[in-house]
């Protein structure tokens, strides 16, 4: 007994490196962005010294990091703006309301779960640009959209699917009609899984680079993620700015990290479990 | 929590609706209601759901059927006419798409690896090891981050003067390729997806946990059983959902999110000797100008995916039952 005490206590080594892997990375470039290129070459590991922000302000700038930061974020707001409506539209219809064909349609909506985006690449890239979609905003929401609405509807609907009929029963007395029932109900209802998945969908449209480097070829429509890729042909010689550029990217994700960790954990753990 | 504490009331909503009145059925009370409102009422569900079932159809389904069908044409001068098995027989023709192939493989190979590293922590964390919450939180961080933001911090880590050289050197080892030995280089790659991803498959794993009748472990502790029993013989069994569930989504991120790494880290190479079907997919499509070819091999990466999905789900579920 006493020598499996020690040993949970000894877990504590291997443990706490790892833990250690996981986050000196990320300490280690943001660093090394905050170095002068002399300081760099000189020394890789030691402390920063002269907190130089220059790197930063050349990345936002000269290598574009700061139209990219804005396109990315047109592009992801109104995507997830568009995933959680339709999202919440089709979950309460398919938990909440008896009509014809409905488990065929939420079946329809499952299957799209199965499909991978590089399936589909090469015919979706031939759609989008047969209707002048390719390198628009709109047509990389769509794609987003499409990507990830089979997720946000089956979490909808499994949420809602928790709330008790009766409430929309009442409602519907009351003389709401269906769509009264969603706008005045079930939208405000829904509320702890709409933040959810919300946070989800903003995170995998905001880290995705396959689909936008499909949809967006011209330079000037780059989102963010696209920008890390090109920096690297461009800084090769200047690691900081390199690194700069790989931290603005990281910092907004970092910091809904930082405040929403719990929100994102359940979310993908709700994810598993409805499976 | 928000959406994982709904469970318990899942199977109100659809017994209470068995005798439920009025909502799904406005056509009953039309009588009382102005005329206009009741057609636009009674295909309310339908103008629901349609826009979701729209695009998921026209963005996902049909392009499916288009892709596979349009595999069997010919590219470039012979655009649109058919070739039968054409375009397959010269993928399997493909030093690179054997590769490709040959690093699915791999991937099955190390499928164990990426899974029991989080099964095992996930364990100590549940079992309350000291520091637990402070470990959850660490390390599911990676996990949140796109992948060629993990790919580019990694190619300044293992860049040849990079830092883990310097380490090494310092311990009196000489510098290492990592990502220009083509014998390395793909063991790499896999090895930041697995960093990259394994916070993600150990909030699963918690989850699973969650659901684990705790007066069983209570009751194989009283009777004197060692963290291994415990492990083996009630933690795993209590889990076989999850631990399938896990298997399942490890691969298939394996076959389709590690395109930002490839192409970040490698871009291939060396020598190719890192191509993953999706990887090849995309050159074909977006650099060599051959979509039908491109066609072909997402055709038999999404039977890879379909057979790996199939085969995992039965080869777990006999083994849940032998339990």
């Amino acid at each position: 007994m006493r020598r499996a005490r020690l040993g949970w206590w000894l877990l504590a080594i291997p443990m706490s490196l790892l833990a250690l892997a996981t986050i000196y990375p990320l300490l280690f470039t943001a660093n090394v962005a905050l170095k002068t290129r002399r300081e760099y070459i000189l020394d890789r590991f030691s402390l920063t010294d002269s907190l130089n922000w220059a790197n930063i302000s050349t990345a936002w700038t000269s290598a574009g990091m700061g139209r990219y930061f804005v396109n990315s974020l047109v592009v992801v707001t109104l995507s997830v703006l568009l995933l959680l409506l339709l999202g919440s539209m089709a979950g309460f219809a398919l938990s909440q309301l008896r009509f014809r064909g409905s488990s065929a349609l939420f079946l329809g909506c499952l299957a799209g779960l199965f499909i991978p985006f590089q399936v589909v690449m090469v015919p979706l890239a031939r759609i989008m640009a047969d209707t002048a979609l390719i390198d628009t905003y709109p047509g990389l929401i769509l794609v987003y959209v499409a990507q990830f609405l089979p997720f946000t509807v089956f979490l909808m609907t499994s949420y809602y699917r928790g709330i008790p009929p009766e409430i929309v029963d009442a409602a519907r007395i009351d003389g709401n009609t269906v769509y009264g029932v969603y706008r005045r109900i079930m939208l405000p209802l829904g509320t702890p899984a709409l933040l959810s998945v919300g946070i989800l969908n903003t995170l995998f449209c905001w880290n995705d680079v396959l689909m936008a480097l499909v949809m967006m070829p011209s330079a000037e429509n780059r989102t963010l993620m696209i920008g890390v890729t090109s920096l690297r042909g461009q800084y090769s010689d200047n690691i900081p700015t390199f690194a700069s550029g790989v931290l603005i990217a990281a910092i907004p994700v970092l910091l809904v990290y930082l405040f929403l960790q719990r929100q994102i954990a359940d979310g993908v753990a709700a994810g598993s479990t409805k499976g | 929590m928000p959406i994982g504490n709904t469970q318990p009331s899942v199977r109100l909503a659809s017994a209470g609706r068995a005798g439920g009145p009025a909502v799904t059925s406005p056509a009953h009370r039309g009588g009382a209601r102005p005329r206009g409102g009741l057609g636009a009422e009674r295909y309310a569900p339908y103008i629901l759901v349609a826009p979701a079932v729209l695009i998921i159809v026209l963005l996902r389904l049909y392009p499916l059927i288009l892709g596979v069908n349009f595999s069997f044409t010919g590219d470039g001068d012979q655009n649109g006419e058919a070739v039968g098995f054409g375009n397959y027989q010269e993928l399997f023709g493909d030093q690179l798409f054997r590769t490709a192939l040959r690093n699915v493989g791999l991937l099955v190979l190390l499928l164990p690896v990426a899974v029991a590293i989080p099964g095992l922590l996930a364990t100590f964390i549940y079992l309350r090891v000291p520091g637990h919450r402070f470990y959850r939180s660490v390390y599911f961080f990676p996990a949140v981050l796109s992948p060629v933001i993990v790919g580019a911090i990694f190619n300044l880590l293992l860049a040849f003067d990079g830092p883990l050289n310097a380490v090494l050197g310092s311990f009196g080892v000489g510098a290492v390729d990592w990502l220009g030995d083509p014998d390395i280089a793909m063991f790499m790659v896999v090895g930041v997806h697995i960093w990259a991803t394994f916070g993600m498959a150990l909030v699963v794993f918690l989850a699973g946990f969650a659901t684990l009748d705790a007066a069983l472990l209570d009751a194989a502790r009283v009777d004197g059983a060692s963290l291994r029993q415990v492990v083996w013989h009630v933690i795993v069994p209590s889990l076989a959902r999850t631990i399938q569930f896990v298997f399942v989504t490890t691969m298939i991120g394996m076959l389709t999110s590690m395109f930002g790494l490839l192409f970040v880290m490698t871009s291939g190479g060396p020598e190719g000797s890192t191509y993953l079907p999706e990887y090849y997919i995309w050159i074909q499509q977006g650099q060599m100008n051959r979509p039908a070819l491109a066609s072909a091999a997402s055709t038999i990466l999404f039977v890879i995916m379909l057979v790996v999905g199939l085969l995992q789900i039965k080869l777990l579920d006999r083994s849940g039952k032998e339990d």
